[in-house]
């Protein structure tokens, strides 16, 4: 017995000499996390779609191929807490991209911090993740530009009084903080707000409340289900005639899902869209769509533009260490098919760029597949974004 | 389902020589060291939990409430009292046994399905308390920040080093539960379980031990929760989710109920099959179901049981 | 430091037009959970099975309804009556073959098969028909409010509350005035003695499984142009009958309806009043039942052990 044990060891011991020389290769490693199960998967496959599609197209870097490994956290903070680890020790990526769920983005971002890796959010809306830590960047959209693009054109645009019906938990209320100031910016008046749990099926009494109040304009700080439970007690209850509609977020999905015409004339902000006037968008979308049945949303957009990025700070950082790549994406402009142009600011790690206003077309003016909303009008990035230290953090060391 | 279960570690001796070096060396062969914490984890949640619903026989529906209230509680009072682990731990039990206290005084107050669906209910109630009350808990965005203070001079970061903690106390609760289980406390639970009326002829206070059990079970869920919030660094809103209640009783059914070994084995591999199957499939809840649902009708104590009759017995 | 605020808009006033408005609004909710406890209670009252699966049939009964208007080309009125017909037909399914496997055992191996069972479907719709919601139009004969003088309410929901009405009458009168009404009754008091007496039981048993099916079913095609239709659209308003079965008394078809009410008022009330516990306002209402009449109103005592 005791001869085998010391067999064994000594394979062990061999194996364990040889290790070190398998450590040769080292590409760049770029892991996404996205939601691909559960009800929300539909809206989550775009994002690692798209950066499968770049991976493949890129080309070596520091003369290795580029690795992707893909995970998904089904929308669940807990598990994107776990896939991260997963991701940063025993993949050993480079830098995370992705991540929908805003406490699911928190969570991987202070795992970031904790494994001194990159962390590029580009789903999740929170603005706590602007100048958290040195390891996060924030890019794509979130909750400020969101609420301050609705708020700041709306209100030259489309009226003075507004309503506003919020989903009841940390978004909505952010949403509607943000909203609120853009508004009295502009002068609008914010005649009522009704907070109203997420999950809530039956809107008629906040619609009925609205209605009351009658305003211009209606905004719907709420997204998915609730948009849609909202909306369709709006039309049933007439005040989609007197008032127009405004989203601070609205899936194709949903869209598709509810049926284009009780959407039909809403407004919306978005960081971009697929048809929006940026060179190469068209390309893009129609890769997107060959490769995969559908056309791209703006969270696929950000995550490849995330990928691209990372990657060409990689090649003029010249290597993949932390740091100098980090350095290298900082206090850079860049153009690419989601931003033209686009800036990420050092001080607080955010991405900025050209925020939108969308409309829903009626549903006989959509000539072809999933084109179902046109842009109507932009706000520039600083006016969209939040001012440098508006949230009154700094950003530490490395 | 009347017998008596006295688990016993001493005439499965044999078992121990290849279960020890399997806790012992479980970080490395898992796919990453952190999903044996969360094996651990939640197997300690699920003992405790076959404390009330194996051997006192109530089906709680509501169980993430502790878990959640010890994660939560413990959280806080790392963040924010900067205070030493095992301070933390122990406050988020006492907060957790103090609302056990409450729910378990009112549910108990009804019995059978009843107390199912009060304890659903409860739960329900708990987490939208918790959803609005962000300015305590994060809301939606959960508590972030959690921190692991060492212990003296041991350093917690590692992921390793906290599943050794877990480990450590994991063997604790193992034979803090066994002994519960094992006294005369324990055999009147169980006592209770199959009949009772009749333990009540006998003079048995039984809402005193159904509320003692359910105490019990909480503490093991608080302690659970504690640890979960220092192995993730933060406590998710769906810690307290009633999907979190049904997981602790999937995990005891198709392990086995009434065992203590069974739902500890059902947490790990639900915990294991969990990770493994979503790395292939987006539809592993769909698998969970179904294994679910063929435990309840084939399985009937429960993997466990079942596989050592069929392996052990056949002779 | 919480960003929330609930203010009254200027000019807005507590007058008796808006609060009943609210309050017909809360009958109508009240509506649906009627319909779902009705189902949930006379399942439990006859098999003694908590059946958690009944999110996942009011569900289903969405899904018919959109499968029979979008895929068959059918109209609403098909699929309001086709719908709860399928989902009856398929709890007695579920009956005949699992949940009858059970029966000798403690009641709550079949409220987790149910459970399972819940997963199952849900996860199953969720694969047949993509997680994504599916449309469903408030049929054109229904749409738009009708004057009732003193205030303008949807058609639809009126339809709602006639369609609850006429069930609910339908019910009481069945059960209190047929025979097989009657076979029923005997058989939740003592189901050993009526099959002692040469009923089968076990027919009966399936009967009322379906039934209570169909009732899940007939809600979730009511529902279905009022909300978005997704695989898990059953879970929140499960606890939610639960809770209602809670306050009304399992077993009681009167307990049902006056619960279902008070829950529907409850929320739709409490949306008005007191915005930020418009959800918790049922918990803590079921909290004071259990404190002070744990059986609910209506419930009766056998089944309550």
């Amino acid at each position: 017995m005791r001869g085998k044990i010391i067999i064994i060891g000594m394979i062990c011991f061999l194996f364990l000499l040889r290790a070190p020389y398998a450590l040769a290769k080292d590409p760049v490693k770029v892991g996404v996390i996205s939601v691909l199960s559960g009800p929300l998967a539909v809206v989550g496959k775009g994002e690692p779609d798209a950066i499968k599609m770049l991976i493949e197209g890129y080309g070596p870097l520091l003369g290795e191929k580029v690795e992707l490994v893909i995970k998904d956290h089904a929308y669940s903070p807990g598990l994107a807490v776990e896939r991260a680890k997963e991701l940063y020790e025993k993949d050993k990526v480079d830098v995370i991209i992705g991540c929908p769920n805003s406490a699911a983005a928190l969570g991987v971002s202070d795992q970031a911090a904790k494994n001194k890796k990159l962390f590029i959010s580009t789903d999740a809306g929170t603005c706590d993740l602007i100048a958290r830590n040195p390891y996060t960047i924030k890019w794509n959209y979130n909750d400020y530009m969101l609420a301050t693009t609705v708020g700041l054109w709306g209100a030259e645009h489309l009226g003075k009084r507004w309503y506003t019906i919020t989903s009841d938990y940390a978004w909505g209320h952010d949403l509607l903080k943000y909203f609120t100031a853009a508004l009295k910016k502009k002068g609008g008046e914010h005649v009522g707000n009704d907070m109203v749990a997420v999950g809530t099926a039956d809107y008629s009494p906040y619609i009925l409340k609205a209605a009351k109040a009658n305003p211009d304009v209606l905004v719907l700080l709420n997204v998915g289900k609730d948009a849609v439970n909202s909306t369709k007690a709006a039309v049933e209850y007439g005040l989609k005639k007197k008032a127009k509609i405004v989203h601070a977020l609205l899936f194709e999905v949903d869209i598709k899902g509810a049926g284009i015409d009780i959407f039909e004339g809403d407004y919306t902000a978005a960081s971009w869209n697929w048809v929006a006037p940026i060179p190469g968008v068209r390309k893009f979308a129609d890769q997107f769509y060959e490769r995969y049945g559908d056309r791209p949303i703006f969270m696929a957009a950000g995550g490849y533009s995330a990928a691209l990025q990372y990657l060409e700070a990689v090649k003029r950082a010249g290597t993949k260490e932390q740091i100098p790549v980090i350095k290298a994406l900082l206090n850079h402009t860049f153009k690419d098919i989601f931003a033209d142009p686009g800036f990420v600011r050092a001080e607080d790690h955010l991405q900025l760029a050209k925020s939108y206003l969308l409309k829903v077309k009626k549903a006989s003016d959509v000539k072809e597949k999933e084109d179902y909303f046109e842009i109507i009008g932009s706000v520039a990035a600083e006016e969209a974004n939040p001012p440098v230290g508006f949230f009154g953090r700094k950003i530490g060391g490395f | 389902m009347g017998r008596l279960r006295m688990p016993s570690l001493i005439k499965n001796r044999w078992c121990l020589v290849w279960l020890i070096p399997l806790f012992i060396f479980l970080p490395f062969l898992t796919p990453h060291h952190s999903l044996a914490s969360e094996m651990l984890i939640f197997a300690i949640f699920a003992m405790g939990y076959d404390i009330l619903f194996g051997y006192t026989g109530l089906l709680s529906f509501g169980h993430a409430i502790f878990f959640g209230a010890g994660a939560y509680s413990s959280g806080l009072i790392l963040i924010k009292l900067q205070a030493p682990l095992l301070v933390g731990l122990l406050g988020g039990i006492f907060v957790s046994l103090v609302i056990a206290l409450v729910v378990g005084f009112l549910s108990i107050r009804v019995k059978g399905i009843y107390f199912v669906m009060v304890t659903l209910a409860f739960c329900q109630m708990f987490y939208f308390i918790a959803l609005k009350w962000s300015g305590l808990t994060g809301g939606d965005n959960g508590l972030h920040g959690v921190p692991r203070p060492s212990i003296g001079p041991i350093h917690l970061d590692s992921e390793i080093r906290l599943y050794y903690l877990v480990l450590m106390l994991f063997v604790l609760c193992l034979f803090l539960a066994l002994r519960i289980v094992r006294s005369p406390f324990g055999r009147a639970l169980q006592s209770l379980k199959s009949n009772e009326d009749r333990a009540k002829s006998i003079g048995f206070n039984t809402n005193h031990f159904k509320l003692i059990s359910f105490l019990i079970s909480a503490f093991f869920g608080a302690l659970a929760g504690g640890l979960y919030a220092l192995h993730l660094n933060f406590v998710p809103l769906e810690t307290l989710n009633i999907m979190t209640s049904g997981d602790v009783v999937i995990m005891s059914i198709i392990g086995g109920i009434g065992t203590l070994y069974g739902p500890i084995f059902g947490a790990m591999l639900l915990v294991y099959l969990k990770n493994l199957l979503s790395a292939w499939t987006e539809q592993w809840n769909f698998i969970m179901g179904i294994l679910f649902v063929t435990s309840v009708l084939t399985l009937r104590r429960g993997i466990l049981v079942e596989v050592k009759q069929r392996l052990f017995h056949k002779r | 430091m919480e960003g929330r605020s609930s203010f009254s808009p200027p000019g807005y006033s507590m007058d008796i037009q808006f609060v009943f408005i609210q309050l017909f609004n809360g009958l109508a909710l009240g509506s649906f959970y009627i319909l779902l406890s009705l189902g949930l209670t006379i399942i439990f009252g006859m098999l003694g099975v908590v059946n958690f699966a009944h999110g996942a049939l009011y569900m289903l009964g969405a899904y018919c309804g959109y499968t029979l208007v979008q895929v068959y080309s059918g109209n609403f009125w098909m699929a309001v009556i086709l719908s709860p017909l399928i989902v009856a037909l398929i709890g007695i399914v579920m009956e005949s073959t699992l949940l009858r496997k059970l029966y000798d055992l403690p009641h709550f191996y079949n409220l987790l098969l149910t459970f399972g069972l819940m997963i199952f479907i849900e996860e199953l719709i969720q694969i047949i028909y993509s997680p994504m919601g599916k449309p469903f139009n408030t049929p054109k004969e229904l749409l738009g409010s009708i004057d009732l003088g003193f205030m303008l309410f949807p058609k639809y929901r009126l339809f709602i509350l006639g369609v609850t009405l006429f069930l609910a009458i339908g019910i009481w009168l069945f059960m209190g005035k047929t025979k097989l009404g009657a076979i029923i009754r005997a058989g939740t008091d003592d189901s050993e003695m009526v099959d002692a007496l040469g009923i089968d039981i076990s027919k009966i048993f399936t009967l009322v499984f379906g039934m209570g099916a169909g009732l899940a079913g007939l809600a979730g095609v009511l529902a279905a142009p009022l909300q978005n239709i997704f695989p898990y659209m059953g879970m929140g308003i499960l606890t939610e009958t639960f809770v209602v079965v809670i306050i009304g008394g399992m077993g009681s078809i009167f307990g049902s309806i006056l619960g279902g009410i008070i829950v529907g008022e409850l929320i739709t009330m409490g949306v008005i009043f007191w915005p930020p516990m418009a959800n918790t306002l049922i918990y803590i209402f079921m909290a004071a039942v259990l404190l002070l009449r744990p059986r609910g109103f209506f419930g009766r005592v056998k089944f309550f052990e």
